[in-house]
């Protein structure tokens, strides 16, 4: 809504700048956009909320400054010459079949008008308005409906057939050529004007007049509509006929009833300023939806409770009465200001459908009075407050992902069907949009992963070759009707894992970097097991799935090179995706029963094992053997070295394992370590067919 | 090598009956020479051959400074001094032993000093560079704000981001053909034929409002993080997907000033103690008094003009930058929720996170938080 400033003189004599204006405006509730200054004078572009319809038009807006500044209103006593000879009723017939969605029509009959264009100060302000100027007719609707607040439409009189308006609900398919020269088909429940035995619609109630009737430069005689129609309806319609006009913003939001007839007199009289004619006598004015004022009461003993600081008495009462609320004091306490009993009734005014609780009002009077003058204080406390359950949990996994040198990443879960599917477990449903904006944005991602590679492809496509990143989100997938969010973790690796520097040689990520980071989160969880097996997009030669307490949370691997190469990522890519409730009540469960071990007091001794293994024994089978032997002095055994090639028989390995042994009660002597050794050797050998190598 | 005078040397060679000292009081200045001169001795000692020469003037065992002291005035010293020279004797030594030892170690450091630059670190080399991770921008402002609110008792809870329209909508006192709902384009989940409900992506953080009300009684102070979604067309400030913080806090004693002192404590600890606030009425279905919460322009300081002249591009000149719509709880929405708006009052804000980041770190474009561009993501560790 642009506020001409000019024009609010015409309701209030207010001596503030504009911007000073704007400001106190803005501070009261309506929200300003900004002010320019034209050939017109300021202009104020204010947003008014939705819940404010009286403040889409000047007197609104001079109203509400009336309040502010504490500035008399001048009212709107608009008071045409009537014709003596000739009354509207005999020459108008409304009727209204649907007051559900209409509830109030009234018609004004002006004879032998002269259309023109309109006289220069009146095409100003349309024009500072933004509204394009027409003729002398028409402008004076528009003129009306800024200065008012309410839209109104004129008819060409004769071309209304039988003089005659039914305001009824559209037929099934119901067709109308509006007055943009759009034909358009209207859906039951749209408010249709109808004219003569009612079967041509000759406008859309609240939203547009049909071409059909509308003024031209030849009409001689108008029919002026002013009516009052149902917000919902309107809302509903506009938005099913993709038409938003200015009478359906204004009647949408809910306009004032008793205005219709104001409104009405007023452009009769700037119709007669403007083209002459004659009015006839009165008003048709069929008014099914009149309702009696609601009566409000507001008691400071509520204002206080919801405002924590009072407002003065005479604050409390000039405001209410500027904006229109007649507050009476009605508490036993009436002569006594500022008591703690204070009530007042209010009648809400017409135009201020909005206000019809205690808390309205409580907020009328606050803003108006000034919400600044209510002290700021921190409230007391009055219990603990307490983190997200898994808060520990995931923070411990997010530093420890970044102190391995990941980065956490954040993604939109809206992706292209194609590529979800790409990742999607065969027996997943989808959680596709009904209105996406786009193709490439259709459904919601059933799996981290495709995100995951999304932003890695990005940065591949940037020139960032060495990426480590890590999301901590969700993923989202339907079980029938039901949406079922999991928390996730996915990691995404791709590049050298170390970079060729001053001090060290260039290494690539491998599975193995993989393997240990997620071990390493692990840890936190008293210790993470690896299966084979894994989805099909893994590489079968390198993938695994992850388990916790042999409860699978996840897997991770190799991207294929089948996909891979799908999504034009040329280098080798490693995912992994693990499931965060079970990881985070993991965390959460070892974090409790971990207990202090006591540090050994005798020395531990190493002893290697250089073996000749047989491709496809693993290194757990080895552990196993030896884990058999019940030898209760193993504190250790670790891999410390593999190599296949030159010197190393064809389908197998050699493979350096280290065992630790240590005693709780002494210092081991060498003849149980020869025992020891001697052991797990014969042990290997019989169980693995393992070869012991000369080291 | 300022080196003391024959005489000043000869004092300590001589009894004190031949300096003419009889009196104890005649001592001190005496030993106040001799350990100046001492001091200006140990200053001259820079390096090891004269450090020795030093020391040995002092502490020889022979004919040394302390040496000569004790034999010549302590041990002939009447009853009456032979007590105040020992006093001051080992006073003296004292310091000398300490300083000479001292003078030592600075001395061996400064060796080190002087190593060839061949054996130098170049301090100007890196060290080795381990590659080190980093949080997202909007987890850390979203961590921070956590940490303000959860500091005044605010616990923290999460919810469903694929919502109903009741609790995204009705149960916020926002009914179907509402205007506001023009104002959140909303995304539908394409659900079977038959579904009960249809699901929407929540278009705030305010259904959480609705879902903690029901599970809780109050008192109620909860924040909630999350992503929210609105069915935008993307550009350098929108987009579909960005995260709000929503607030809410419900007892049966808050009002609006623990409302707007609550957010003020905020903003002072998100932006600092010199931005000021302000709150402008405004309207929201779901609370009554709604308030849009400004703060000063952190770009021109609230003056709304720019730096280089002209007007403030991030605040239009106004001195005030728009963050966040709040307000008291609408007694409509504890109605959904079997609470007596008699009895509870309470308020609620809804924050929006990238704006904020955006704001605080001067990002002019929202699409960089959803790229994830390693570069980007290492600006801030």
């Amino acid at each position: 809504m642009k506020i001409v400033y000019n024009w609010l003189k015409d309701f209030v004599d207010v001596k503030a700048t504009p911007d000073e204006l704007a400001s106190r405006l803005a501070l009261s509730g309506t929200n300003i956009g900004g002010i320019e200054n034209g050939p017109h004078g300021a202009v104020i572009d204010a947003e008014v909320s939705s819940n404010r319809p009286d403040s889409l038009g000047h007197y609104g807006i001079a109203r509400e400054i009336s309040a502010i500044y504490k500035l008399p209103l001048k009212p709107v006593t608009p008071k045409p010459k009537e014709s003596t000879a000739a009354k509207a009723a005999d020459a108008a017939h409304v009727e209204i079949q649907s007051p559900e969605l209409c509830g109030r029509f009234t018609a004004r009959v002006i004879r032998g008008a002269k259309i023109q264009p309109s006289p220069q100060w009146l095409k100003d302000r349309l024009e500072a308005s933004g509204v394009a100027s027409i003729n002398n007719v028409v402008d004076a609707t528009n003129y009306v409906m800024l200065e008012l607040g309410h839209a109104l439409h004129a008819f060409d009189y004769d071309k209304v057939r039988d003089h005659r308006i039914v305001v009824r609900r559209a037929k099934p398919s119901e067709k109308i050529r509006t007055l943009d020269g759009i034909e358009r088909i209207l859906a039951p429940g749209i408010c249709v004007i109808s004219d003569g035995d009612s079967s041509r619609a000759v406008g859309i109630g609240g939203i547009m007049g049909g071409a059909e009737t509308e003024i031209s430069f030849s009409t001689k005689n108008i029919l002026l509509e002013c009516a009052w129609f149902e917000p919902v309806a309107i809302r509903r319609a506009a938005r099913a006929l993709k038409l938003h006009t200015e009478a359906s913003t204004r009647f949408g939001r809910g306009a004032d009833p008793e205005m219709a007839e104001l409104a009405s007199r007023r452009c009769s009289e700037l119709i007669l300023q403007l083209a002459g004619g004659e009015l006839l006598s009165g008003v048709v004015d069929i008014y099914p939806g009149k309702r009696a004022p609601k009566k409000i009461l507001l008691t400071r003993a509520e204002l206080l409770r919801i405002m924590g600081a009072d407002v003065p008495d005479k604050e409390i009462e000039s405001s209410l009465s500027a904006l229109g609320f007649s507050p009476v004091r009605v508490d036993q306490n009436r002569g006594a200001e500022g008591s703690l009993l204070a009530a007042w009734e209010c009648t809400q005014p017409s135009w201020r459908a909005d206000v019809e609780r205690e808390i309205d009002l409580i907020e009328e009077v606050a803003r108006i009075y000034g919400l600044d003058k209510f002290p700021p204080r921190l409230p007391a406390a009055r219990q603990g407050a307490a983190r997200l359950p898994h808060y520990e949990a995931e923070a411990r996994l997010r530093e420890r992902l970044i102190g391995l040198g990941y980065q956490e990443i954040l993604t939109i879960p809206h992706v292209a069907e194609d590529r979800d599917a790409l990742f999607r477990p065969p027996d997943v449903q989808p959680a596709r949009l009904a209105n996406p904006l786009s193709e490439e944005a259709n459904v919601l991602k059933s799996t981290g992963i495709v995100t995951m590679t999304t932003a890695l492809e990005w940065n591949l496509n940037r020139g960032q070759r060495n990426v480590r990143l890590f999301e901590i989100g969700r993923h989202y997938r339907l079980r029938g009707s039901e949406s079922i969010e999991t928390p996730i973790l996915t990691i995404g690796a791709t590049g050298q894992a170390r970079e060729k520097g001053l001090y060290e040689t260039a290494r690539e990520y491998s599975f193995a970097d993989l393997k240990g980071d997620i071990d390493a989160l692990g840890a936190f969880a008293g210790g993470s097991t690896w299966n084979e097996g894994g989805s099909a997009w893994l590489n079968p030669a390198g993938r695994g799935r992850i388990a916790l307490h042999n409860e699978a949370i996840g897997e991770a691997g190799e991207l294929t090179r089948r996909v891979a190469e799908q999504l034009k990522l040329r280098q080798e890519i490693f995912l992994a995706e693990l499931q965060l409730a079970p990881l985070y009540s993991a965390i959460r469960e070892a974090k409790e029963s971990r207990k202090y071990q006591p540090l050994p007091r005798f020395p531990g001794v190493e002893r290697d094992f250089s073996l000749l293994l047989a491709d496809g024994t693993h290194f757990s089978d080895v552990v196993a053997a030896i884990r058999a032997l019940n030898i209760q002095e193993i504190a250790n055994m670790e891999a410390v070295d593999l190599y296949r090639g030159k010197n190393v028989p064809a389908g197998q390995y050699s493979l350096l394992v280290r065992v630790t042994f240590q005693s709780r009660e002494t210092t081991l002597t060498e003849a149980q370590l020869t025992d020891f050794s001697a052991r797990i050797i014969t042990a290997l050998e019989k169980q693995l067919s393992a070869h012991l190598r000369s080291t | 090598m300022t080196m003391s005078t024959p005489e000043e040397k000869n004092k300590t060679g001589l009894p004190l009956v031949h300096l003419g000292i009889a009196r104890p009081e005649e001592l001190a200045p005496l030993f106040a020479d001799l350990r100046g001169r001492f001091d200006e001795e140990c200053a001259c000692a820079c390096d090891e051959s004269s450090w020795k020469q030093f020391r040995d003037t002092w502490l020889g065992r022979k004919s040394g400074v302390l040496t000569q002291i004790t034999d010549n005035w302590l041990k002939p010293a009447t009853q009456e001094l032979k007590r105040v020279v020992g006093q001051e004797l080992n006073q003296l030594r004292a310091h000398v032993e300490s300083n000479i030892e001292e003078r030592r170690k600075s001395i061996e450091a400064g060796a080190d000093e002087t190593a060839s630059a061949r054996e130098r670190v170049d301090l100007s080399l890196p060290g080795v560079i381990r590659p080190i991770g980093s949080h997202h921008l909007i987890r850390q402002v979203l961590q921070q704000i956590e940490d303000i609110f959860f500091s005044i008792g605010f616990s923290v809870v999460e919810g469903p981001e694929i919502e109903t329209p009741y609790y995204n909508f009705e149960a916020l006192n926002i009914p179907e053909f509402h205007p506001v709902r023009d104002d959140m384009d909303t995304f539908y989940l394409d659900l079977p034929k038959g579904a009960p409900q249809p699901l929407l992506l929540r278009t705030h953080t305010s259904p959480m409002q609705i879902r903690t009300m029901e599970k809780r009684q109050p008192p109620v102070r909860v924040i909630v993080p999350g992503k929210v979604y609105r069915r935008d067309n993307p550009d350098a400030t929108h987009s579909f997907i960005f995260h709000q913080v929503e607030g809410l806090a419900v007892d049966n004693d808050i009002t609006f000033c623990d409302f707007t002192g609550t957010i003020e404590y905020f903003v002072k600890q998100f932006f600092g103690p010199g931005v000021k606030t302000r709150f402008r009425p405004s309207y929201f279905p779901f609370t009554e008094p709604s308030v849009e919460f400004d703060v000063s322009c952190i770009f021109c300081g609230g003056s709304g003009a720019a730096a280089g002249g002209g007007t403030c591009s991030k605040c239009k000149g106004s001195g005030w930058i728009e963050l966040f719509g709040a307000g008291m709880v609408d007694p409509a929405v504890y109605g959904f929720v079997k609470y007596d708006p008699k009895k509870v009052s309470g308020f609620a804000f809804g924050m929006g996170i990238d704006r904020l980041a955006m704001l605080k770190y001067g990002i002019d474009d929202i699409q960089v938080f959803f790229q994830n561009d390693a570069r980007f993501l290492r600006q801030f560790p």
